[in-house]
């Protein structure tokens, strides 16, 4: 989540609408200085609370960077800490802002309060208001300003409505952690409809979904829609879909597919590590890297652990553990 | 639900016997078949029989080791009645080379389901073969006893498919299970292998509210004769609507879990998952404490699906806390005896 780049427009929209007739230049211009110095311009509790939510995000994230020089039980101690500093900070956010989403979600996410509770929880916020998703076009329930108009799909073009998109990506997830497939799929197609561009990545979540339902033609026709662009997540749901209907030549080729697709491929699946819970969107990660795999197979554990022997059956795969053995020798990993 | 494999060594005689008696006088006959009972328990070799009945014979004695010894025993004891099944099933194989049972129960215990399951799969056509071959020799008399005999003569295979329909559920093929089982039924109208509690987990794993509903709907003409109102169906229901966010309607279905079983607070609290019964599912009475018991077991796909640390997925956590909410008296006592305590 870029909570600077969207605080950058929210604060320039505002002032749009408060000087009101800006032409397009002047509101280049605007964007420019509001980006120099957003503090300055947030004038509105609503982006005072994304600020603050801003700032709480920034300082878990440079903790997360500190983790790899500690010892397990600092580490544990550290984590508890800054998932409870995140969680305050949110507290204190939604005391400027209650409507605030972001710090909502966030508050709920880093409670981890058991994947049922956390659905629960997050189903509540979109019940009770979380919901001020605008139709492309509208300035939606929340009235703020219209949107950018860039470049940007659907109702995300909205940078107002992004808080209830994201809110909508949280359940799609925690769907998938609890086990909800169904639910999982329905939230992510939702959201596709509206965000058609998918800058959540929500088909990658409904992808491993539709493996874990055996739903061919759900799978099929999410790919049609997508384009039938191939991604980390869509080559791995391939294989575990077409393990499932005991397919087995053509899940080797979707398994060597997902391989060769990304760096370290072969060394995620077959050596999962922990992955910190998402706050509240998937994190950015260079394409095809050994993290995107990473964060596919974190997702995916539920379902690949659902099919006991998917891992011994991908270690056999010719060449499979000798790529994943040879990614750990050149980077130094365990093994 | 299940078969029982003493019954059916004891059917397989009688037929023997009978049709060895058929030649002569009636009356003779009935007087002879009279001492059947006893002389099968007392003078089994006796009485007319064939390598196929023999080795028949092993396998139930081996199922009664397995299946209804092994569970109860200390761990020193279990080694020996492995042991002893185990010889049993092999003698039973060099007996009668198509006794697809013993075969089907002497897997070596390291292999993997996936192991498991592709064997059983590879040799399924050659058992069908096999089976069927056995059927057509019963001869083409529309009587009771060629009709049970033919019937008999099916049962391997039809166990054969249920294993294997319980093997791809647990090996996370949940529609070739499906498959499985609608081949099986198709064969086996009145369901006596009990595929479709295997089933109706299935379409809980895959969330599919429909496909249950139709299959509740088809139990009525399946032996034995109750409706779909089972442990198997009733925890699908539970685990469908829990997955939906419907949990008004799970806790209902798991309510009726509790007031139809007794001890079924027990049961879903500790969630004990046993092995698989080897010659078929284990025989239980209809709504009895273990009939619960071994249906949680098998429901453990479910249950177990997503399961942190705490060794619980999210659907049996959410079982056993809506149990101590249902029935917080009983809860606590059954927790207090656990180890570990309380419900995280």
């Amino acid at each position: 989540m870029n909570v600077r780049d969207e605080l950058v427009m929210r604060c320039a929209l505002r002032r749009r609408e408060k000087i009101g007739g800006l032409s397009d230049q002047g509101f280049q211009e605007l964007l420019l200085a509001v980006g120099q110095r957003p503090e300055d311009f947030v004038d509105s509790p609503e982006e005072a609370a994304l600020l603050e939510v801003g700032r709480a995000l920034d300082a878990y994230a440079t903790s997360l960077r500190e983790d790899d020089v500690r010892d397990d039980d600092e580490y544990q101690q550290e984590r508890r800490r800054r998932l409870a500093a995140l969680n305050a900070a949110c507290g204190h956010a939604l005391q400027t802002d209650p409507d605030c989403t972001d710090a909502q979600v966030i508050a709920a996410i880093a409670a981890e309060p058991g994947q049922d509770q956390l659905l629960s929880q997050l189903m509540g916020i979109l019940r009770d208001g979380g919901d001020r998703l605008a139709v492309p076009g509208d300035n939606g329930k929340k009235g703020g300003p219209a949107g950018s108009g860039a470049k940007e799909s659907g109702a995300w073009a909205d940078v107002f409505a992004r808080p209830a998109l994201r809110l909508r990506f949280a359940i799609a997830n925690a769907c998938l952690a609890s086990q909800r497939y169904r639910l999982c799929t329905k939230t992510c197609l939702e959201l596709l409809d509206i965000m058609p561009a998918d800058e959540l990545g929500a088909g990658k979540t409904c992808a491993i979904a539709y493996a874990r339902l055996e739903d061919e033609a759900g799978f099929d026709a999410l790919d049609e829609r997508q384009g039938r662009v191939g991604n980390t997540w869509t080559h791995l749901s391939r294989a575990i879909l077409l393990y499932k209907l005991d397919r087995m030549p053509a899940a080797r080729r979707a398994l060597r597919g997902y391989g060769s697709l990304c760096e370290g491929a072969a060394y995620a699946l077959l050596r999962p590590v922990y992955v910190e819970p998402y706050l509240p969107d998937r994190p950015t990660v260079r394409q095809a890297s050994y993290e995107e795999a990473m964060l596919c197979i974190h997702e995916a554990e539920a379902v690949l652990t659902d099919v006991p022997d998917f891992f011994e059956w991908a270690a056999q795969l010719p060449g499979f553990q000798d790529a994943a053995q040879a990614f750990a020798d050149e980077q130094g990993l365990d093994w | 639900m299940g078969y029982d494999a003493k019954r059916e060594d004891y059917q397989r005689m009688a037929i023997r016997y009978a049709r060895s008696l058929d030649q002569g006088d009636p009356v003779v006959a009935t007087r002879a078949f009279s001492n059947f009972g006893r002389r099968l328990a007392q003078e089994r070799d006796s009485l007319p029989q064939t390598d196929a009945d023999r080795a028949f014979h092993l396998v139930a004695d081996a199922t009664d080791l397995i299946d209804y010894q092994l569970p109860f025993s200390t761990d020193e004891q279990a080694q020996e009645i492995v042991a002893r099944a185990q010889a049993l099933l092999a003698e039973a194989v060099s007996l009668d080379s198509h006794c697809y049972d013993a075969e089907r129960m002497a897997f070596d215990p390291t292999t993997s389901f996936e192991g498991r399951y592709r064997r059983l799969a590879e040799r399924e056509p050659e058992v069908l073969a096999g089976c069927s071959e056995a059927r057509d020799r019963e001869g083409a008399t529309q009587d009771e006893r060629t009709k049970l005999a033919q019937e008999i003569a099916m049962r391997p295979w039809r166990r054969w498919m249920a294993s294997m329909a319980e093997l791809a559920l647990i090996c996370g093929r949940n529609r070739t299970c499906l498959r499985l089982g609608e081949r099986l039924l198709a064969d086996d109208p009145t369901d006596t292998a009990g595929v479709h509690l295997t089933m109706a987990l299935a379409y809980a794993k895959l969330e599919d509210a429909a496909g249950l509903q139709s299959l509740a709907a088809r139990c009525a003409g399946w032996a034995p004769a109750r409706g779909a109102d089972d442990a198997w169906m009733l925890l699908a229901q539970v685990a469908i609507a829990q997955k939906a966010m419907d949990l008004s309607l799970a806790s209902k279905a798991l309510d009726r879990i509790i007031r139809t079983y007794p001890q079924a607070v027990r049961t879903i609290l500790r969630q004990t998952e046993l092995p698989d019964g080897a010659f078929s599912r284990v025989i239980t009475n209809p709504y009895s404490e273990d009939e619960l018991i071994v249906a949680v077991s098998e429901a453990t796909v479910l249950l177990d699906e997503g399961a942190d640390l705490s060794g619980r997925g999210p659907l049996g956590l959410w079982m056993a806390q809506e149990t101590a909410r249902l029935r917080p008296h009983l809860a606590a006592q059954t927790l207090s005896q656990m180890a570990g305590g309380a419900l995280q």
